[in-house]
């Protein structure tokens, strides 16, 4: 039960009455009982004539999912049971980061009847999105008093990462495509394979030059390579604690989700096998032996519930984990933090392990507030910010150089460029053909 | 991007299941243990209230309606018993009403409320007056030669004067305040020369001792024949024990007495409306939706605390060598030197491209000591030049400047300088 503002506004207006005719006290205390009593019995009426929110049923359509940033509808079918006729107020009660907006709507209905409530939902937090509750407020003829009944209608919406990296696509696949059918001597490698003969065109490596082809033909034929295929790409992604730092107002797992993403894009658009391994001290999500548009929904599907964990990342598993994804050499990208050395020695310790056996590549998020504090010294505290900013770098630098001195490749770059920079160093290893 | 799967989602079964909100009738059930625990609860205290009551109320001291061992109900239940009628009076005025033309009037002034014209008034509209524990103030209207005689100290107090009901208790309870009569009167229960716990003046009769009426004492000694036999002389009693409406009204009317008579009702209404506008907007549609919210932890934060750290312990030396190393990792790289370039070697190519000398460089690289934050700052202005003349002597294709980095250098910062600075405190 619940009252309006209506019912409010009626009992002051009892000060009228008591005012103008309770001139005396022992009267207008009278008064102020019978005005009370009025609005009282007045509510109760009011009330009693309201239609039963009990009546009402519920169902709920939802799509299973939306990309962070978008909007979907979510439609609320509510049919009415009783005998009345049922006006007043619903809310739907989801969680406010699936960014409902005002989730209270104004609703008719007549008895036996079925209304649509649609609200539109604009998510602004990745993972499972949930509503549990309806509750419906039915008001009285007079507007006095209402009844308020909370339903049972549960409904979840998935929220995918958003993947904005992915307008680098474009650009980094014309650049794979580039890499196929060059006879440059750059390319020819041992990670490359004989793709097919053509005529000589001005501008060729004459080294490309097959004199057999060419003594056959009468032509000037030359060989020309295209990259590998079917190389096997092992994307692990670190959801440690070291996950949930924000840097440039993105926690680094966003980051490295992005990143994931864009190499996953790009690698099975190459013809490479891509695995994706989310992992800390257990496996937090996995996605193995899909290929092409499969890959990336499974993915993302599997990224949206996954939240850094406050808890050590277990450096000592991950070789057993990539060895139960694959015993051939791979591309291994450990998505991770590079801080000060202290804090990376579980990944150095495991380095040499996966370097003898794949190609590995340590992608890190570069704090652009860090870059930015060590050019800045005006006054006393800029400098000694500078001065830590600094140390911060050269702490980064020297993690790298070791991670170099093991055998692996280091990307780092700020969050919106991580992504691109990963994506390049994937196709300069391709080119080289170290896959 | 278009959704990819719709998926449905619904609630089939809409029964009673699904509503969340409990009937009046399962909440009555399901808190029926609680009202009916308050219930008992209260029923107890109000039971243990009737039964202790009689006994635990502390009343005013000598009221007629008081049972307690301070009251006096005890008396006036027996008076009334003998045929006396005993009227309870809180006023002057109502006293004034009751007054008959033979009657007693009972005065105990506790907390001296009357003044002096109203006690005169009281003597001339009763017949017969009996004034217990009177004040100063009593004593000097009605009875001017007597005195205040001090506590007590006889052992026992007996009667030993003319008057019947005094001579009829023989003896009262012992103890107490006394009167003193030092000229001619009638003093009764003597307790030394000229001190009295009864003194009759006139029609008047003051008895010191409060104790000789109340419940608790009335039934010892001779108490209540004395008290019996002061009272009962007439048929009508009036028991006064003046209270705050015999004070005189003074100054201008309160502002009870000129608010108009709803007033009152309307600020209860006021306040009823309060409450009805609070329930209004305080009531919740629906229970709270919960959510688990990330963890925001912003990753420069570690940078900063060690920039603190190093400004609270004034660690300049330490900060100077990170910008130092960062300064000559860079130079080495501008220079065209590896990273793991050995110092003399920047330090000689930085020099010869910036055309300083290379004991000012290696003085602003390595050596160079701050000893005040001034010099830190300098120190490190001058990394910058350093830095930014390299880059520029690079870019315009190693064409050595003149003067490039001297000049950028302050004087202050030369070694000899840096003994003679003042250490900061």
């Amino acid at each position: 039960m619940t009252l309006s503002g209506r019912f409010v506004f009626l009992v002051a207006l009892g000060a009228v009455p008591i005012v103008l005719l309770g001139n005396t006290t022992s009267r207008a205390f009278a008064l102020l009982l019978v005005w009370l009593l009025f609005a009282l019995v007045l509510g109760g009426i009011d009330l009693a004539l309201a239609a039963s929110p009990r009546a009402v049923t519920v169902e709920r359509m939802l799509p299973a999912r939306v990309r962070l940033g978008e909007s979907v509808t979510s439609e609320l079918y509510l049919s009415n049971s009783g005998r009345r006729r049922l006006v007043g107020t619903v809310r739907d009660a989801w969680q406010p980061s699936a960014g409902a907006g005002n989730n209270r709507s104004p609703v008719v209905l007549p008895p036996g009847e079925r209304r649509l409530i649609s609200l539109v939902l604009t998510p602004f937090r990745r993972g499972e999105r949930r509503v549990d509750q309806v509750t419906v407020r039915s008001r009285g003829p007079l507007g006095l008093w209402s009844r308020q009944v909370t339903l049972n209608a549960p409904g979840r919406i998935r929220v995918l990462p958003p993947f904005h990296a992915r307008k680098h696509l474009p650009s980094r696949i014309t650049r794979l495509k580039e890499l196929d059918g060059r006879t440059s001597v750059m390319v020819r490698g041992p990670g490359t394979e004989f793709d097919s003969l053509r005529e000589y065109v001005r501008g060729d490596d004459v080294r490309s030059i097959d004199w057999r082809a060419t003594a056959r033909r009468n032509d000037v034929m030359v060989r020309t390579w295209r990259p590998e295929r079917d190389r096997r790409v092992v994307i692990l992604l670190d959801t440690g604690r070291t996950a949930a730092a924000r840097v440039d107002n993105e926690p680094r797992l966003d980051t490295a989700f992005e990143a994931a993403l864009l190499l996953a894009a790009l690698a099975s658009v190459a013809g490479d096998r891509v695995d994706f391994l989310a992992f800390d001290r257990r496996v937090r999500g996995r996605v193995q032996g899909a290929s092409g548009a499969a890959l990336l929904s499974q993915m993302v599907d599997s990224m949206a519930l996954i939240d850094p964990e406050l808890i050590e990342m277990d450096w000592a598993a991950v070789p057993g984990q990539i060895r139960s994804i694959t015993s051939q050499h791979a591309l291994v990208v450990l998505l991770t933090s590079i801080d000060a050395a202290g804090a990376s020695t579980g990944l150095l310790s495991v380095l040499p392990q996966l370097t003898k056996r794949h190609t590995v590549v340590v992608a890190s998020v570069l704090d652009p507030v860090t870059v930015e504090a060590a050019a800045t010294r005006g006054d006393r505290d800029a400098l000694y910010r500078a001065a830590a900013a600094e140390r911060a770098l050269l702490d980064v630098a020297r993690v790298s150089a070791a991670i170099r001195q093991l055998g692996a490749d280091v990307v780092t770059n700020s969050p919106a460029q991580l992504p691109p920079a990963l994506a390049d160093r994937y196709i300069a290893l391709k080119a080289a053909g170290r896959l | 991007m278009s959704v990819p799967v719709v998926g449905v989602e619904t609630d089939a079964d809409g029964g009673a299941a699904s509503i969340a909100t409990p009937t009046l009738r399962a909440l009555l059930r399901r808190s029926s243990f609680w009202i009916i625990a308050g219930a008992g609860i209260i029923g107890v205290a109000v039971v243990a209230v009737l039964v202790s009551g009689g006994t635990n109320v502390v009343g005013r001291a000598l009221a007629g309606d008081n049972p307690s061992p301070a009251g006096s109900m005890a008396l006036v239940e027996v008076l009334r018993q003998q045929g006396v009628t005993v009227q309870l009076a809180d006023s002057l005025a109502e006293v004034r009403s009751l007054a008959g033309n033979n009657s007693t009037v009972l005065l105990y002034d506790e907390n001296g409320y009357l003044i002096d014209s109203q006690l005169a008034e009281l003597a001339r509209l009763a017949t017969r007056t009996v004034i217990v524990a009177p004040d100063f103030l009593a004593l000097q209207s009605l009875a001017p030669a007597v005195g205040f005689g001090g506590v007590s100290g006889a052992k026992s107090l007996v009667a030993d004067c003319a008057l019947p009901a005094a001579n009829r208790a023989e003896q009262i309870i012992p103890g107490g305040n006394t009167l003193s009569l030092p000229g001619s009167g009638t003093g009764c229960f003597p307790s030394g020369k000229d001190t009295f716990s009864v003194v009759q003046n006139g029609s008047t009769t003051l008895v010191a001792d409060p104790r000789v009426f109340n419940n608790e004492n009335v039934a010892g000694f001779g108490n209540a024949a004395l008290a019996l036999g002061l009272l009962g002389q007439s048929d009508s009693v009036i028991w006064y024990l003046p209270t705050l409406a015999d004070l005189p009204r003074t100054g201008p009317p309160s502002l009870a007495a000129l608010t108009p008579g709803w007033v009152t009702p309307v600020l209860l209404l006021l306040g009823v409306t309060a409450i009805a506008a609070a329930f209004w907007r305080g009531r919740r549609f629906g229970p709270l939706v919960a959510e688990n919210l990330p963890v925001t932890v912003k990753a420069s934060e570690t940078m900063e605390g060690r920039a603190r750290l190093y400004a609270r312990s004034n660690a300049r030396l330490r900060a100077l060598d990170a910008l130092r190393i960062g300064a000559v990792q860079r130079l080495a790289t501008t220079v065209g030197l590896g990273r793991l370039a050995p110092l003399e070697e920047i330090i000689g190519s930085v020099a010869a491209l910036t055309g300083g000398a290379p004991a000012t460089v290696r003085s602003v690289l390595v050596e160079a000591v701050p000893t005040s934050d001034a010099q830190l700052l300098a120190l490190s202005d001058s990394l910058l030049a350093l830095e930014r003349a390299t880059s520029r002597a690079v870019a315009a294709g190693a064409a050595p400047e003149t003067g490039g980095v001297a000049s950028a250098i302050p004087p202050a910062l030369s070694p000899t300088d840096l003994e003679t600075e003042r250490m900061d405190p």
